[in-house]
C-alpha cells in the first residue's frame, strides 16, 4: 500500500474540498491517519497572528499623512477606456477600407482615354458632336462614326444634286435654298474630304474633292447664282456624271442605320 | 478576497478625472483590512504600518494602470504582500550583515524552555506565542508569506501566486516547504503536548 506522502497530507488539510483519493486512503490505513493527525496538531498550534485593535480614526490619520504626498491626477492624462480604443481602431479600418473600395469602384467605372485616341490625334470636326476628353471615341466607334457621318453627307449631296439636275434657271424661289444647302455641305465636305484620305481611299477622296469644286462654285459663283450659272453647274456635273458617283459611293457605305435596326431585331445578315 | 463596490470604481474615475480627495475614502475602507496582512507578514505594528503607507502610495502611483474590470481590494492587498515581502527581505538582509550566523543551526534552534516551566506555564507565559514566532523567521520571506496567506488569511494558492508574482504550483510548493519547516522547528513543543 502506497502511504500518503507529506505533501498529500498539506494539501488534504488546506484543500476546502476533500481529495477523494487521500480521504479514502485515510479511512483505511491507521499509519497515514495518524501522521494526519500530528499534522493537525502542529498546524493548529500555529494560531493566526492577530493584529492589534486599531482605533476608527486609524485610516482617517493615513490618509492625513498620505494626502501631501500624491500627485493630483490631470484630466489630460486619462486615457480612453479599453473598448473606446478597440471602436475607434475599427472605425478607421473601415474607413480605410471604404475608401479603397470607393477607389476601385470609381476607377472600374471611369471611361479608359486610350493614347492611340488622344484629342490631339482626333481632328475634330464641327459636325461632329463635341466630345469631352474622357468621352474621346476608341479607334473603332471613331471609324464608325466617320462612316455614318459620310454616309449622310452623301444622302444630302445627292439631294443637292438631284435638286441641281432639276432646278429651273429661272425660278429665284429654287435658287435660294439651293445655295444655303451648298453652303453647308461646303463646311461638311472639307471635313469628310479630310477623313477619307486618312483611310487611304483615293476614288473617294476623288469624287469629294470635285464635288467640292461644284459646292463652291454653287456657293460663291461670281454675280450671284444666276439662270447661266446655273445651267453651267448642271451641265458640269452632268459631264462628269457627279450624280451617278455619288450614289455609287453611297451604296459602298454599308448603311448603319439599317445594320443597326436588324442587330436590334435579332437578324442576320 | 473582497468584494468591490461601485464606489471603488466611482472613486478612481474621479481621482484620475483630478479628484484626489477621492482617494482618501478608498484609504479609508481599505487600511484595516491592509494592516491585518501587514501585521501579520512583518509582525510588527510599525513595520505594518509603513507597508500600509507604503502600499497605497505606490497604489496612488499606478492608479492609471489599474484595470476597471478587476477589484481593488484585490489589487491593492497584492500591492500591500509586496511591499511587505520587500521590507521583510531587505530586514533579513540587514540582519544577516548585523549578525554573524544567521543560518546558524544553533541560533535557529528553537529554544524551548526547560521541562521544569511545563505546558501550563509556557502557556501561560505565552511562550509558545514566541516560540512560533520564531519558527517563523527561519522561512525565506517568500515561504512566511506563502505560508501566512494560506495558513491565516485563507487564500486559495491562486491567489498566493497571483499576489507573489509566481505560478499556483510554484506557490502551493512554496507552502508545503514552509509547512515542513515549521513542522521541523515546532517538533520540541510537540513532545510537550
Amino acid at each position: 500500500m502506497k502511504h500518503l506522502s507529506e505533501d498529500d497530507l498539506i494539501e488534504l488539510y488546506y484543500s476546502k474540498e476533500e481529495p477523494v483519493r487521500a480521504s479514502r486512503h485515510l479511512a483505511g490505513c491507521a499509519q497515514c491517519t495518524r501522521a494526519y493527525a500530528e499534522l493537525e496538531s502542529d498546524l493548529a498550534s500555529v494560531k493566526a497572528i492577530e493584529p492589534p485593535l486599531l482605533d476608527a480614526a486609524y485610516g482617517d490619520r493615513l490618509w492625513q499623512s498620505l494626502a501631501p504626498f500624491l500627485p493630483v491626477y490631470e484630466e489630460r492624462k486619462r486615457t480612453l477606456p479599453r473598448f473606446s480604443r478597440w471602436i475607434y481602431a475599427a472605425a478607421s479600418v473601415l474607413m480605410i477600407a471604404g475608401a479603397f473600395l470607393a477607389g476601385r469602384v470609381w476607377e472600374h467605372h471611369r471611361p479608359r482615354i486610350s493614347t492611340a485616341a488622344s484629342p490631339a490625334a482626333i481632328p475634330q470636326p464641327p459636325l461632329l458632336p463635341q466630345l469631352q476628353p474622357q468621352q474621346q471615341p476608341q479607334p473603332q466607334q471613331r471609324e464608325r462614326v466617320v462612316v455614318v457621318l459620310l454616309g449622310d453627307h452623301l444622302d444630302r449631296l445627292e439631294r443637292l444634286l438631284v435638286e441641281l439636275k432639276h432646278a429651273d434657271a429661272d425660278s429665284a424661289e429654287m435658287v435660294s435654298p439651293l445655295r444655303d444647302e451648298a453652303r453647308s455641305l461646303l463646311t461638311a465636305n472639307r471635313i469628310c474630304r479630310q477623313q477619307v484620305k486618312q483611310q487611304d481611299d483615293p476614288a473617294l477622296a476623288e469624287a469629294l474633292d470635285r464635288l467640292e469644286t461644284l459646292l463652291a462654285e454653287l456657293s460663291n459663283s461670281q454675280g450671284g447664282l444666276n439662270a447661266a450659272a446655273i445651267t453651267r453647274l448642271q451641265n458640269e456635273m452632268n459631264s462628269n456624271s457627279l450624280l451617278f458617283e455619288v450614289r455609287i459611293l453611297r451604296s459602298r457605305i454599308p448603311d448603319q442605320q439599317t445594320a443597326e435596326n436588324s442587330r436590334s431585331k435579332g437578324g442576320t445578315i | 478576497m473582497y468584494c468591490m463596490g461601485k464606489n471603488d470604481h466611482a472613486a478612481i474615475s474621479a481621482i484620475l478625472a483630478g479628484d484626489k480627495e477621492a482617494y482618501g475614502a478608498l484609504v479609508m475602507r481599505h487600511s484595516q483590512s491592509l494592516f491585518r496582512v501587514a501585521f501579520r507578514i512583518t509582525g510588527n505594528e510599525a513595520d505594518a504600518e509603513d507597508v500600509v503607507q507604503e502600499a497605497f502610495l505606490r497604489g496612488y502611483r499606478k492608479l492609471e494602470s489599474f484595470e476597471s474590470r478587476s477589484n481593488f481590494g484585490t489589487w491593492i492587498y497584492r500591492i500591500a504582500v509586496r511591499c511587505a515581502l520587500d521590507r521583510i527581505a531587505s530586514q533579513r538582509v540587514n540582519d544577516s550583515s548585523r549578525v554573524a550566523g544567521a543560518d546558524d543551526p544553533v541560533q535557529d534552534e528553537v529554544q524551548v524552555a526547560d521541562g521544569a516551566a511545563g505546558p501550563d506555564r509556557l502557556l501561560l507565559s505565552g511562550e509558545i506565542a514566541a516560540l512560533q514566532e520564531k519558527a517563523m523567521s527561519c522561512l525565506t520571506p517568500t515561504e512566511r508569506i506563502a505560508f501566512v496567506l494560506r495558513h491565516m488569511e485563507d487564500c486559495s494558492t491562486e491567489e498566493i501566486g497571483a499576489a507573489l508574482g509566481i505560478t499556483p504550483n510554484a506557490a502551493r510548493q512554496t507552502v508545503f516547504r514552509a509547512v515542513q519547516k515549521l513542522r521541523g522547528r515546532l517538533a520540541p513543543l510537540r513532545a510537550t503536548r
